[in-house]
């Protein structure tokens, strides 16, 4: 469902030199699957995410969305995915209502199936309380289910979260990753980057650690943590062992 | 929130394609939602009122109604002109760094429309909001009976403001993707420098800019065109074409800004550092 090969993302830097962000990354996420993205703060998951989301360019390599190329065929790519930011930028003003009857008017949809959309997502996402009531007023962990609806508005088969538990407690979180864990289990191909390891350790089926735009260990959590005996033991390896080369 | 997910009512493939204008009103509409706050409404009051109490100081200051001839050049400046373009600098130059402060950039560009139906909706939006206060404010001028015969000017101002908001909206689309952290700056300098010093010059510079199309419709809707033939300077400082070519250049000079600012924006590269 989403496929990464060879990808690349050179930026300028201000000095006139190439920063690279993204180097040689692949991966894959199928139906139904959950991957954990893993790195540190400036390891490259935005960057990676972002190319898939579209919202960067690659300098090289290819990365598809339900079959749909980012660069050659950009509108089906994000017509098959749902993004979701840790900065949930939802408009202060409007209600979770309105935020999400926007957001599904932007994907063309319209009478009552926008309606009937909008109505499932108030509830599933427990939103009912503070569907009209405007966002400015809610909490973190209410913020960030509006921020997850939008996403899901279009009812996309591939999920793309940059970490979207760092705003919440770890009640929220958990919530968070229970949801998701059911959007998994309903098909959704769920690809997730976040640096709390302790909190995806047990949901995902595989995890891909990037340190530096390069992809250091990648596999399901067996072969992951190998002999680390978890994952943040082994994560740390990954990038020692990066380090030291 | 429930972990079971959510059943879908409908699936990416039943939605069609979103046709490309229904993105862009769809945008629009959007912004129009976010763009009703209490300080842009109390914005929106003071430019609907201003030019009013500037109409009636003046009308005080003189002791009587103002005439024609005076009052209506200074309603120009007032409404199609400083109205407009206060509006559209602030509803425009922010289009891009807006979105990317407040974290809405994402979200919004990776809807099927992408970066084009973002930037044509918040101008749709922009052009709305300006031409419905330069709209109220021209109203509320002609209403309190400042200018002598001011109803006159009823129509000509209203086509004047509608080609005021499509041109200057375009041209303030480049500085809002061109540099979007100093847009609202630049965009001043864009309107004192191209539109109020280039508009001014006699040259091929001046056929570049919305403000000479706008005296010229002014000067010819009015008819003021043979009052200018006494005062040879003047015949520098507007158009000879017929009006119906300075309709047609205004619309074709947005089209280019809006074609050149969407170009720009679909090339450039917004790095997650640059949003904050």
């Amino acid at each position: 469902m989403i496929e990464v090969e060879h990808l690349v993302k050179h930026y300028r830097s201000g000095s006139g030199g190439a920063v690279r962000a993204v180097d040689d990354v692949s991966f894959d996420v199928r139906s139904g699957e959950m991957v954990g993205l893993l790195g540190a703060n400036g390891a490259g998951k935005t960057t990676t995410l972002r190319m898939l989301a579209t919202l960067l360019r690659p300098t090289s390599g290819t990365a598809r969305v339900a079959g749909h190329d980012v660069v050659t065929d950009p509108v089906g790519a994000r017509r098959s995915l749902g993004y979701v930011s840790a900065t949930t930028g939802v408009p202060d003003r409007l209600s979770p209502r309105e935020i999400l009857r926007s957001f599904g008017e932007l994907h063309g949809l319209s009478g009552a199936a926008l309606d009937g959309r909008v109505e499932q997502l108030v509830d599933v996402l427990d939103l009912g309380p503070c569907a009209d009531r405007p966002a400015g007023r809610l909490s973190s962990g209410q913020r960030q289910r509006v921020s997850v609806g939008r996403a899901l508005v279009h009812d996309p088969p591939a999920l793309v979260l940059d970490e979207p538990t760092s705003a919440l407690d770890v009640l929220g979180a958990r919530d968070l990753l229970d949801f998701l864990s059911g959007l998994r289990r309903g098909g959704r191909a769920i690809l997730l980057s976040t640096h709390r390891l302790n909190e995806i350790e047990g949901r995902c089926d595989r995890f891909v650690a990037i340190h530096g735009g390069r992809v250091i260990a990648a596999g399901t959590r067996e072969e992951f943590v190998g002999a680390a005996g978890s994952l943040e033991e082994a994560f740390f390896a990954a990038v020692g062992g990066a380090k030291a080369e | 929130m429930t972990s079971a997910p959510p059943p879908p009512a409908v699936s990416p493939t039943e939605i069609p394609p979103i046709p490309a204008l229904a993105a862009v009103v769809a945008v629009a509409r959007f912004q129009l939602a976010r763009l009703l706050t209490p300080p842009r409404l109390a914005m929106a009051a003071l430019g609907v009122v201003f030019p009013t109490a500037i109409l009636l100081a003046a009308m005080k200051a003189s002791g009587r109604t103002l005439p024609f001839n005076y009052g209506a050049p200074l309603l120009y400046a007032l409404v199609p002109e400083t109205v407009c373009m206060l509006g559209l600098l602030v509803t425009m130059c922010p289009a891009v760094a807006d979105e990317l402060e407040r974290g809405t950039w994402v979200h919004v560009a990776v809807r099927p429309g992408g970066r084009r139906s973002l930037l044509l909706g918040t101008y749709l939006a922009a052009v709305a909001w300006t031409g419905t206060v330069a709209l109220s404010a021209l109203f509320l001028a002609l209403a309190s009976g400042a200018i002598d015969g001011g109803w006159d000017v009823l129509w000509p101002f209203i086509g004047l403001i509608g080609l005021s908001c499509v041109g200057r909206a375009a041209l303030f689309a480049l500085p809002a993707v061109i540099i979007p952290k100093k847009a609202l700056v630049a965009g001043v300098g864009v309107a004192l420098i191209v539109e109020y010093l280039a508009g001014f010059i006699p040259a091929v510079v001046n056929q570049l800019t919305v403000a000479l199309r706008l005296r010229t419709l002014l000067v010819r809707w009015m008819g003021w065109r043979h009052k200018l033939y006494s005062i040879p300077e003047m015949q520098l400082l507007i158009d000879t074409n017929p009006p119906w070519m300075q309709v047609a250049a205004v619309f074709l000079l947005a089209a280019v800004f809006l074609a050149v600012a969407i170009a720009i924006l679909e090339w450039r590269q917004f790095p997650p550092s640059e949003e904050s």
